[in-house]
């Protein structure tokens, strides 16, 4: 047992003492609500909600560092939800991951994707003429797609309604996925580009705790979008880019910046709703669950614009139980996913998402984030729950009416 | 208007609103009580009972006998299923339209419109629709009376009590303590394991509010018997192929979660202010602060109006009853309507409470008198401090206090006494040497207090509501003053309207908090640069953290002292189990005693902060301005019969029998409290009362029948409320106390034929007289033991009023 000495000078207790009303982690009350909320549940392994806050708060910035929980956390704020100061965990917890002396808990995979991403614009170090030559490639594909000459897939197009910032793996593993989405901007017969000064809808800076990172990679997005002067920046499906780039963005780069943001779900669901884009829901005769992922969810408040965009294009949406505020996380939050060594760690974390799929007694659930949507698939193989997983923008552009 | 009497309106027929109303039916007032249900007694009413084999002395039958006095009292209007429509307000009072459609002109109004159970609903994490087992403790009253548990849960259930359901919650916009649930989940906790012996009770809190002496007691005994664990769980998740309730919680064994399972999980909910009540107060013209309660600055209540009980701040059953009374004083003063004929007021004890006692007394008119060392007493006070009491005798209007001054003998005439000595202040200094009060650390400029400084709570004696504040307020000057502050404790009580938001706002200006489970995790030791405080802080499992600190503050630690037993001696009133004055009967909590006139304030009876004692000394005089709230019985003694064996005297628990002039016994009817224990003591049969004599109590046996004699405050009550009646076998007969029950009445009732013969009265300690369950036990245990006599045909069962179930099982059982 080792003797801890109380800091109230700490870095860390320092910054997070500083914080306003919610962020000032000393008002804790030590109540424990967050320790019933963690998304480890009765795992093995894994964070003590209240530990972190308190070490923290009490200055024990070495002892939290070797706790070895900061990684753990999948930073999914369940226990934020319920907490009755509101203090926030995923603050806490990426302030500490920044510290000096947790550099080398930083998950390999993760430290390499800054790298790539700050060096060549992509985590996966795709390059400007990798991304050309990727584009114009899945535009030829995506003309014999929609049997339209005068269809394509833009990019660096000025002046444009929309920029599309796609995930890496559309570019990389999943080009079906670009395809899909193009099909999309197709159909609301607006102008669209995609950019290839940036081609990546993440932050993993954001992951680090790691400020002035996290804005150079968002400043990344918004000053070219800014150059091409389009009026909404559309986002991929992706959770912790959705909460960066749409919910606190102005936190991040310090400004407002000169455009919308939207995610593509949303974006679908407002052409939906002006008649615009219309759906088959036919062509999936079932019903479907939705899950939260909670950096769109929790995080940021988007839950409405997947379940409708869903309900539009399946035979009706089912609610994981719990969902919205309480949703539980997919297992993958936090930066874990991200780290090629985790998987045996995401089956634990994943449990309680695996009961709550196999509760639905459901063949399909979908989710509006990438991230989410691999850890449940890996989660279905797993369990061996046999459910298939979709994203809800693929969903509704496999199921999109085009007229001819 | 001069003509007739003065009208009072009280909105809200709960506890707070009943008891004004019998506070002011002894003056020539017309009350008009507006309840807007369809029955008297508030939440109070469907609250159950709490006693196991004693009295846990929460006072939720006393609503059903208030309820009961009510229909009795002909100068009180009851408006059942009303609201008030419309009020205007003039010079003279308020012209009031209640929904009914009558107009009431009020002189003044008390609003009592009290408190609704938090909405579990509201935190959606609970899933509190999702189970049945998932109950708040409104439910859970609910299902003990209605005796179901049992069938639900079986023999063995695993149970849990969540705390501060919609309490302490800044986000939830309820950043106050609710005050009274730990107390309530204390005492459910005490009853289920009475109920259910082998029931598993997990108790999750936040910081385990043990205010008052029922609370510190209850807390103790049940240390062994449940798990009280630190950290409250905000997420249940019912499983529904097994019915269990899974909640996650740290196990500071493996210091990871671990996942535990319960049959039943009760949810500790707060009070808030009723549904709809924003728009009576908008009809009243009464602005609440943003909890909606009337405890703050913020709070307007507007003219003529005196807001008591729940409406105004959360508080208990006694708290509002003592509101109430204190609110129809607070009116009857407002309409000049109280007793100029304002007899002396004694008041016994040394130290700065007493002294305060005696200025404010004097100060409210009354001639002031204090038996007891004081620094500066306020001009008015006689001064005897140099009086030795000798005895006290008489009752209330005329004691006489006979004493010793500097060897003369002499007597004191007065008509109320009120016993307020200090406790005594432990020297826990000798364990560790250089420690600073935080009485004196209070007193400091918060510059010139130490830096590093670690206050020291709940170390060397049991937590105390005073000692909280003080290191709470103390705590946050010195550290805006921009000192280091520690608090260690293991419990920050948070009492008060205030209380949490003190308590917010020194941890967010940065004073440093420290729990630990209990003072054995705790070691302190010095050396020249000061203490190291080395500690299992509770909420970081499997280490050890080590405080510095300059000094070290810790606040005195009290216990009783001898001048309790003394003056418990001169005033002829029992102790409490921990040797403070005052027993915990809620007949008489919280300031009155078995005897009229005498009464109890300040830290010598309870942990009584400044708040609470200043509120204590206005409830003793609204006590003494609107007089009891029953009138003495109608009993008086045949002087032909007497044979002044004084076994009356002796009998007597209320101290209202007295020796007059002849040396002959003689009730005083305002000190007696008609328990009757005299008529059935009087070997002479010579004392008289307006209801049965013993041989005719017993002569309502019939052959072959169960004669049941009842307590008119207890058994009697809940006999009028058994939904399907008693056995048709049944003789109910009503007595005035257990007390009233002697041994050959029994006997005589056997020898009429009766079948069977119960006896049913107060729970131990419940006894208005004291003694009526010990005498009706006895009494029963003398016959019951007779050669040849039946196992089970005399007995002795006690139900309260609120136990209808209990008592129609009693009875009807054979």
């Amino acid at each position: 047992m080792t003797t801890l000495h109380m800091n109230k000078d700490s870095e860390l207790a320092r910054f997070l003492n500083k914080l306003g009303k919610g962020d000032n982690i000393a008002e804790c009350l030590t109540c424990g609500a967050c320790n019933s909320r963690c998304t480890w549940f009765d795992g093995q392994g894994g964070p003590m909600p209240r530990q972190m806050v308190r070490m923290a708060a009490l200055g024990l910035d070495d002892q939290l560092i070797k706790s070895g929980m900061l990684w753990d956390c999948l930073i999914c704020n369940r226990c934020t939800e319920v907490c009755p100061m509101g203090i926030t965990m995923d603050v806490v917890v990426r302030k500490a991951r920044s510290l000096a002396g947790a550099d080398d808990q930083i998950p390999v995979d993760v430290k390499k994707g800054i790298e790539n991403r700050l060096e060549l614009g992509d985590v996966n170090g795709l390059t400007k003429e990798d991304f050309v030559e990727t584009v114009e490639w899945v535009s030829e594909e995506f003309v014999d797609e929609v049997e339209d000459d005068g269809a394509e897939i833009p990019y660096d197009r000025a002046g444009s309604k929309f920029l599309y910032l796609p995930n890496p793996r559309e570019l990389g593993i999943n080009l079906l996925h670009l395809t899909a989405m193009a099909k999309l901007f197709y159909a609301t017969g607006e102008t669209w580009t995609m950019s290839s000064s940036h081609t990546d809808v993440t932050n993993w800076g954001y992951f680090v705790g790691k400020d002035d990172i996290a804005q150079r990679m968002a400043l990344m997005v918004v000053e070219p979008a800014e150059a091409l002067n389009i009026e909404t920046l559309v986002l991929s499906e992706c959770g912790h880019g959705y909460h960066v780039l749409k919910h606190i963005l102005p936190q991040v780069i310090g400004r407002e910046p000169k455009f919308t943001v939207m995610s593509i779900p949303e974006l679908v669901v407002e052409y939906a709703k002006k008649g615009v884009l219309k759906f088959d829901p036919s062509v999936h005769p079932y019903k479907i669950a939705y899950h939260d992922p909670c950096n769109i969810a929790r995080k940021s408040g988007g839950y409405d614009a997947p379940r409708q965009l869903l309900s539009l294009c399946c035979d009706g949406v089912v609610e994981l139980n719990p969902s919205r505020e309480d949703g539980v996380c997919c297992g993958g939050g936090g930066g874990i996913l991200q780290d090629s060594t985790s998987k045996e760690k995401r089956m634990i974390t994943g449990r309680p998402k695996a009961d709550q799929m196999k509760a639905t007694g459901l063949a399909h659930i979908a989710t509006a984030c990438l991230s989410c949507h691999r850890q449940l698939g890996e989660i279905s193989t797993h369990f061996e729950l046999g459910m298939k997983v979709d994203t809800v923008a693929s969903l509704a552009s496999a199921c999109l009416i085009l007229n001819k | 208007m001069k003509d007739t009497s003065p009208e009072i309106l009280i909105l809200g027929g709960g506890v707070a609103g009943m008891s004004a109303a019998l506070a002011l039916s002894h003056r020539d007032i017309l009350v008009h009580l507006v309840e807007k249900t369809d029955r008297l007694g508030g939440n109070a009413a469907s609250w159950a009972c709490m006693a196991t084999e004693v009295c846990q002395n929460c006072g939720a039958c006393l609503s059903q006998e208030m309820a009961d006095l009510i229909k009795k009292t002909a100068s009180i209007t009851t408006h059942l299923n009303t609201e008030i429509k419309t009020l205007e307000r003039s010079d003279q009072g308020m012209t009031a339209v209640l929904s009914g459609g009558q107009t009431i002109f009020a002189s003044k109004a008390i609003i009592a419109t009290g408190f609704s159970p938090f909405d579990a609903a509201r935190i959606p994490s609970y899933h509190s629709d999702a189970s049945e087992r998932i109950v708040t403790t409104a439910e859970l009253n609910t299902l003990i009376r209605e005796d179901r548990l049992s069938d639900m849960l079986g023999d063995s259930p695993k149970i849990a009590f969540l705390q501060c359901v919609g309490s302490r919650d800044r986000k939830a916009g309820r950043d106050y303590c609710s005050q009274v649930c730990c107390k309530v989940s204390m005492r459910h906790a005490k009853k289920l394991r009475h109920l259910m012996p082998d029931a598993d009770i997990s108790l999750f809190y936040m910081d385990l509010q043990i205010m008052g002496k029922e609370a510190r007691s209850a807390a103790r005994d049940l240390a062994g018997e449940i798990s009280l664990i630190q950290g409250v769980p905000a997420e249940i998740a019912a499983q529904k192929n097994t019915g269990k309730l899974t909640m996650v919680t740290e196990d500071p064994a493996t210091l990871a979660r671990k996942s535990m399972d319960f049959d039943l999980v009760v949810l500790s909910v707060g009070m808030v202010p009723p549904e709809k009540s924003q728009e009576t107060f908008e009809t009243l013209g009464m602005s609440p602060n943003p909890w909606g309660f009337f405890n703050t600055d913020t709070a307007d209540p507007g003219p003529d109006v005196v807001v008591a009980g729940c409406a105004k701040s959360p508080k208990d059953i006694l708290g509002a009853r003592q509101e109430g009374q204190i609110a129809a004083a607070t009116v009857l003063k407002a309409l000049n309507l109280t007793d100029d004929s304002n007899t002396g007021i004694a008041v016994l004890g040394d130290g700065p409470d007493a002294a305060a006692i005696a200025a404010t007394v004097s100060a409210q008119g009354y001639p002031s008198y204090l038996f007891g060392r004081g620094e500066d007493l306020a001009p008015g006070i006689e001064d005897l401090s140099a009086a030795r009491m000798l005895s006290v005798d008489g009752t209330v209007g005329n004691f006489s206090i006979f004493h010793e001054i500097n060897g003369r003998k002499t007597t004191l005439n007065c008509g109320a006494i009120i016993s307020a000595p200090a406790p005594e202040t432990l020297a826990h200094t000798k364990s560790v040497q250089g420690t600073v009060s935080l009485a004196n650390y209070a007193k400091m400029p918060p510059a010139d207090t130490p830096d590093n400084a670690v206050i020291l709570l709940d170390y060397f004696g049991p937590e105390t509501k005073a000692a909280a504040r003080q290191a709470l307020t103390a705590a946050k000057a010195a550290r805006d003053a921009g000192k280091t502050v520690t608090i260690v404790m293991n419990k920050m009580l948070v009492h008060g309207p205030t209380g949490q938001q003190l308590y917010d706002r020194a941890r967010k200006a940065g004073v440093c908090f420290l729990r630990y489970g209990d003072p054995e995790d705790v070691t302190i030791t010095s050396g020249d640069k000061g203490f190291v405080i080395t500690m299992q802080e509770t909420t970081l499992p499997g280490h050890t953290l080590a405080v510095d600190a300059k000094a070290l503050v810790v606040p005195d630690a009290i216990a009783a002292s001898p001048m309790f037993s003394e003056l418990s001696r001169l005033l002829h009133l029992g102790l409490d189990m921990e040797g403070f004055m005052q027993p915990a009967n809620v007949r008489h909590r919280l300031v009155q005693s078995q005897r009229s006139g005498i009464f109890f304030a300040g830290p010598c009876h309870d942990d009584i902060d400044a708040d609470d004692l200043n509120l204590e000394i206005q409830a003793i005089l609204a006590a003494l301005e609107t007089g009891p709230l029953e009138n003495g019985g109608n009993v008086s003694i045949n002087e032909k019969k007497c044979a002044k064996c004084l076994t009356c005297y002796r009998v007597c628990p209320h101290g209202a029998i007295i020796l007059n002039e002849k040396s002959r016994p003689q009730i005083e009817s305002a000190a007696c409290f008609a328990c009757q224990a005299c008529v059935s003591n009087c070997p002479a049969y010579a004392i008289e009362s307006s209801g049965m004599a013993n041989a005719e109590l017993a002569d309502q046996a019939e052959k072959g029948r169960t004669l049941v004699l009842a307590c008119e405050r207890s058994a009697a009550l809940a006999a009028g409320t058994v939904s399907d009646g008693l056995p048709d076998n049944t003789n109910l007969v009503s007595i005035p106390c257990a007390c009233r029950i002697s041994t050959d009445m029994i006997l005589k009732a056997l020898i009429n034929g009766a079948q069977r013969v119960i006896i049913s009265g107060c729970h131990d300690g419940n006894c208005r007289s004291g003694e009526g369950p010990a005498i009706a036990a006895e009494s029963v245990a003398r016959v019951a033991h007779l050669p040849g006599m039946e196992k089970g045909r005399v007995s002795w069962q006690p139900a309260a009023a609120n136990e209808p179930v209990l008592f129609s099982r009693i009875v009807s059982t054979p």
